[in-house]
């Protein structure tokens, strides 16, 4: 091997047909998210899927968040949206401080809203049931049962 | 253990009756890459993890994955709400599935196999668990 270019490797180590003796079976790569990433608003964020704009990948190459309504349950849940996407980030970069100091801020606003929530439609959890007057957890409509026009 | 929340992670809000959008979708739900498998495979997975990061991650996304599959869930309750005998009759491919499940939401390939765990690996091996999820998911986080 190699003695036609003086013994130097050549550029490519499988010039040959062969492959290096201590060469791995396969190399695998993903590209790894950096730290401080750019971030959507809260708004943006929900109706594209994710936080990061680095990570949004187009389906086939168009951009197009969908149109929101605005109610407070979207409001609710794009704030609940933000506290998850910073949660599964900060799960891989714990020591990002600028988005662990989002996460509590967004957590704080996510905490408030649906206590403000709750207070306006029920419970959502049914622990939080206990704070009502009567057992109002079965209170319709259940989250697949909404209606097109049904405000909440 | 899980806490339910009385509502989905996104809004869910369909008019209009699509019974044959609904026979296609519901592999997103049942099928070889839906939200069911997708849950269970993080889920099952996160046992074997050395790292915490990686522990983290599969519980964290196994979790959301069961909200995917809940509003997937309801994505085909309300494409087949208020359907007409015709409009039934009308949909040779969701036709076949009332005929086994009605307007039941049920855990299946668009083909009409049940979902089936052997669409997914748990196999206590770091490497190859994540390779797995990059095939099954096209990304990890």
């Amino acid at each position: 091997m190699n003695k036609e270019n003086g013994g130097t490797r050549p550029s490519c180590p499988d010039h040959y047909g062969t492959l290096p003796s201590c060469a791995g079976l396969a190399v695998p790569y993903v590209p790894f998210q950096q730290d401080n990433p750019q971030k959507y608003s809260q708004n943006d964020a929900l109706s594209n899927g994710t936080l990061f704009p680095g990570l949004n990948l187009p389906f086939h190459l168009k951009v197009e968040g969908s149109a929101l309504p605005s109610n407070p349950l979207v409001e609710l849940q794009a704030i609940e949206f933000v506290v998850l996407e910073l949660g599964t980030y900060l799960d891989t970069h714990p020591d990002d401080t600028e988005a662990f100091e989002m996460f509590k801020q967004y957590a704080a606003m996510e905490k408030s809203a649906k206590a403000a929530y709750e207070e306006r439609f029920g419970p959502l959890t049914r622990s939080c049931a206990a704070n009502c007057d009567k057992y109002s957890w079965l209170k319709d409509p259940w989250p697949w049962n909404y209606q097109q026009n049904e405000v909440k | 253990m899980f806490i339910y929340e009385k509502k989905l992670q996104f809004p869910v809000k369909i008019t209009t009756p699509n019974p044959k959008l609904a026979a296609y979708i519901i592999t997103q739900y049942g099928g070889p890459d839906g939200e069911l498998g997708a849950s269970m495979r993080y889920l099952s997975q996160r046992y074997a993890m050395p790292f915490a990061e990686a522990k983290g991650l599969l519980t964290d996304i196994g979790t959301e994955e069961l909200g995917h599959m809940e509003m997937v869930a309801a994505i085909v309750h309300q494409l087949t709400r208020n359907l007409t005998d015709e409009e039934v009759q009308k949909n040779p491919l969701f036709a076949s599935y009332f005929v086994d499940h009605t307007t039941g939401i049920y855990p299946q390939f668009a083909s009409g196999y049940p979902w089936s765990a052997s669409t997914m690996q748990s196999l206590g091996d770091v490497i190859a668990d994540l390779s797995e999820d990059l095939a099954a998911d096209g990304a990890v986080s």
